[in-house]
């Protein structure tokens, strides 16, 4: 398995990176349904997990995977904290569109 | 023990906080604040007192307590200039002082008479304005460098403004206070310039000491050391002459001499205890005052002390002879004030430092006294000045009849009152000194002729006031007026009297008494001073020289007493005759053509208004460009940014999704930028 995975050169593994990225960024961009939103930057999130699992593997350094440890520790907190907004403004808009809520502007 | 000088911020802080007072919570106390006043008054006099004592004790002080601008020099400049305050108590600040406080004080318990017992409203803020404008004129006298005399001489202008046009409900104060305000700004414009010019020249502006300025400018003179900038190409003794000329605008806007005394008769539309503090102890005598603390200076330049002497010795006459036809007794009295410093300008002029000061001291005295005179007599009269509608006053106000008759010797110049003793000695220092300098002999002439017209015009008043019948039903039935009024009249009646006596110099000169010239020691550093502050440095330092008549010192000294003293009795009984009848008449009409030239002074008013007309086109000018360029680049600035910032907050559209996009966006941007200069794309 390590033989197989090492055998793939890194170029790949950040071109599926960036693959995901820019997944994550067009929803992000283009949908207006708030839990889009958390989806895609989930996606995001992970696309910057891949990064840093292939170059901790391409190093031979553990530092890489403790960090994508600690960003899927984080993502769970950030889901949390977004569940919770877009409670709230279900509650206040009776709608998950992000278009809707403009009052906060000049 | 404990340091009297400690106090002397105290001296002009208490007035201040009586300002404070008056002005927060005056409307809450009884009296509208008065006795705040007049306790903070007090006590800064019995602190004048005690700090006068203790300079009498041999010690002086000249402390920089706070610097407001670069401590130990920024570099900005020839010179590293510091900006301080500081307090310097020599004997001359000392004296003032005590006359500052004790005046003030007076006219504060007068005011509980002239204001509040008539009923006039808004007493807190005449009070705030007694308190700031006391406060301002000791700040005035501390003060130990030039600066911070003209940042206290400019309060003293504010509070003036603020007091004459204290009614501001009728149409005359506002407009008097107006032309007070902006005559001496006028003045004050050249003295400003002055306070620059003396920065830019020495790198201070410090009054005493080894590096004040007056001290740099007569090492300088010598050759035995330099001034840190002159303009270009100027010779050393002309600037320095310049100099003195451009402080000395500001000198004659306040001390209203020639030709910017035309807005002291107007400022009479004040309350009269205000025309009593204005005219005797702050405000006028500022200007006065500023020449003695920096005479040091003045004598260095010639040129400057001839010209002060002659517009002094000028001013003296000129305005006597406005006051013969006035009709209003305020009116007679602002005219013998500018007289009055017209004589105090010539004595300084022909280097009679201590016969000025002398003259500033009983001038404040019996001055004071002249105007809370009126005072009471406007009080009686139900504010009627006209003097045509009084006589007969003397049976009715037995005590401002004698105080004010005392005033009256002393201000004609008649023996032994306190009028006599200083003017004598001006007029004697005047010859001695202009019997070689004919510039000189002509102020002294002229301060000369000023005794008869004084004398005239002050006798004129005194009994159409007081003397013959009645001639109005007010006069018939005057006011009585209350010990608030009787106490400081008696004060000031008895200095009138016996001031004189502190400095009776012809008495030593002609029967060799020694040391009943008390004011000549105290001015001279006899019981201690500050080394260069002294008369006696003033007098080396001076241009003149003695010169005497037959008969040598003793000689001119009774020749100049005898002289004066019989002109002055000269126009008292003239005036006698004239006016102390039971009906006068006016006796203008004699006069022809001139008493309407007398009537209109001289048409000086016509003149300055003919002269601002004239000169609309300059300062519409200055006013175009004002508005236009500098305004317009202030205002273009602001526009520039409101707008810009009117656009740009579009950008804030409170949706999130184009939020994100600029995001991306800026990232791509930074990415693209970054990868262009780094050389990716080569």
């Amino acid at each position: 398995m390590t033989a197989v995975a090492s055998s793939i050169p890194p170029s790949w593994y950040l071109l599926l990176a960036a693959a995901v990225f820019c997944v994550g960024l067009f929803g992000v961009l283009t949908r207006r349904n708030a839990l889009y939103f958390l989806m895609s930057v989930e996606l995001m999130m992970n696309a910057a997990n891949i990064n840093f699992v292939a170059f901790a593997l391409y190093y031979g350094d553990l530092t890489g995977q403790v960090f994508a440890l600690f960003v899927i520790a984080l993502a769970a907190a950030e889901v949390a904290i977004g569940i919770g907004i877009i409670l709230v403004l279900y509650r206040n808009f009776g709608t998950t569109d992000v278009t809707v809520p403009a009052e906060m502007r000049w | 023990m404990v340091n009297a000088f400690a106090y002397v911020p105290a001296i002009v802080l208490l007035p201040f906080f009586s300002f404070l007072v008056a002005l927060g919570a005056g409307r809450y106390l009884p009296k509208g604040g008065a006795f705040g006043g007049i306790a903070a008054t007090a006590g800064s006099f019995l602190l004048s007192i005690w700090v006068a004592a203790t300079v009498a004790g041999g010690r002086a002080y000249n402390e920089t307590l706070y610097y407001w601008a670069s401590e130990g020099g920024a570099g900005i400049g020839p010179t590293d200039i510091e900006l301080s305050f500081g307090v310097l108590i020599d004997p001359l600040s000392a004296l003032m002082l005590v006359i500052v406080t004790l005046v003030a004080l007076l006219v504060h318990v007068f005011s509980l008479g002239y204001m509040n017992d008539e009923g006039e409203t808004g007493l807190p803020r005449y009070y705030a304005g007694l308190g700031l404008f006391t406060a301002s004129m000791l700040g005035f006298v501390v003060a130990d460098n030039l600066l911070m005399a003209f940042m206290f001489f400019e309060l003293v202008g504010l509070c003036s403004y603020l007091l004459i046009g204290f009614n501001f409900r009728e149409p005359g104060p506002p407009s008097a206070a107006k032309k007070a305000f902006l005559v001496t700004r006028f003045g004050d414009y050249f003295f400003l310039v002055g306070v620059v010019a003396v920065f830019a020249t020495f790198g201070t502006a410090q009054f005493a000491g080894p590096e004040s300025f007056p001290a740099l400018a007569d090492a300088a003179l010598n050759g035995s050391g330099s001034v840190a900038w002159t303009p270009g190409g100027v010779e050393l003794g002309t600037w320095l002459t310049v100099v003195g000329l451009l402080v000395l605008g500001g000198v004659v806007g306040k001390s209203a001499q020639f030709p910017l005394h035309t807005w002291l008769p107007d400022a009479m539309e004040g309350p009269t205890p205000v025309s009593a503090l204005i005219h005797a102890a702050t405000m006028v005598a500022a200007g006065v005052y500023l020449v003695a603390r920096m005479y040091g200076f003045y004598v260095l330049t010639p040129t400057t002390m001839a010209v002060i002497a002659f517009i002094g010795g000028f001013t003296a006459l000129f305005a006597a002879t406005m006051g013969l036809v006035k009709n209003e007794l305020k009116q007679v009295l602002a005219y013998s004030t500018i007289s009055q410093y017209g004589y105090m300008m010539l004595a300084l002029g022909a280097g009679g430092y201590v016969a000025a000061v002398f003259h500033l001291t009983t001038h404040a005295f019996f001055k004071a006294l002249l105007f809370l005179g009126a005072g009471s007599v406007i009080i009686a009269m139900h504010h009627n000045e006209d003097m045509w509608d009084m006589g007969g006053l003397k049976s009715k106000l037995p005590v401002t009849y004698y105080t004010f008759l005392a005033g009256s010797l002393a201000l004609a110049g008649i023996f032994p009152f306190a009028g006599f003793w200083s003017k004598d000695e001006i007029l004697y220092e005047a010859l001695v000194h202009g019997l070689n300098d004919p510039l000189l002999l002509g102020g002294y002439l002229m301060g000369l002729l000023a005794v008869p017209v004084t004398a005239f015009y002050t006798f004129r008043m005194v009994f159409l006031t007081f003397h013959g019948e009645p001639r109005s039903d007010t006069a018939r039935d005057p006011v009585p007026v209350r010990w608030n009024v009787k106490g400081p009249l008696t004060v000031l009646g008895s200095l009138a009297v016996v001031t004189g006596f502190i400095n009776m110099v012809p008495v030593q000169k002609v029967l060799g008494i020694e040391g009943i010239d008390l004011l000549h020691l105290w001015l001279d550093n006899h019981w201690g001073g500050i080394e260069g502050l002294s008369s006696h440095h003033y007098a080396d330092l001076g241009p003149y020289s003695s010169g005497y008549l037959v008969g040598g010192e003793t000689g001119t000294v009774l020749v100049g007493a005898a002289v004066s003293l019989g002109l002055a009795l000269l126009g008292l009984g003239l005036a006698w005759r004239l006016y102390n009848v039971p009906s006068p008449a006016e006796h203008t009409a004699k006069l022809g053509g001139i008493k309407d030239v007398l009537y209109n002074n001289y048409y000086l008013d016509e003149l300055q208004v003919w002269l601002a007309y004239r000169t609309e086109d300059v300062a519409g000018g200055a006013n175009v460009f004002d508005q236009g360029i500098i305004d317009g680049v202030v205002n273009g600035v602001s526009s520039v940014s409101l707008t810009g910032g009117g656009r740009i907050r579009q950008l804030q559209s409170g949706i999130v999704s184009q939020y994100a996009a600029l995001l991306t966006f800026g990232l791509v941007a930074l990415l693209l930028v970054l990868g262009a200069t780094g050389g990716w794309f080569l």
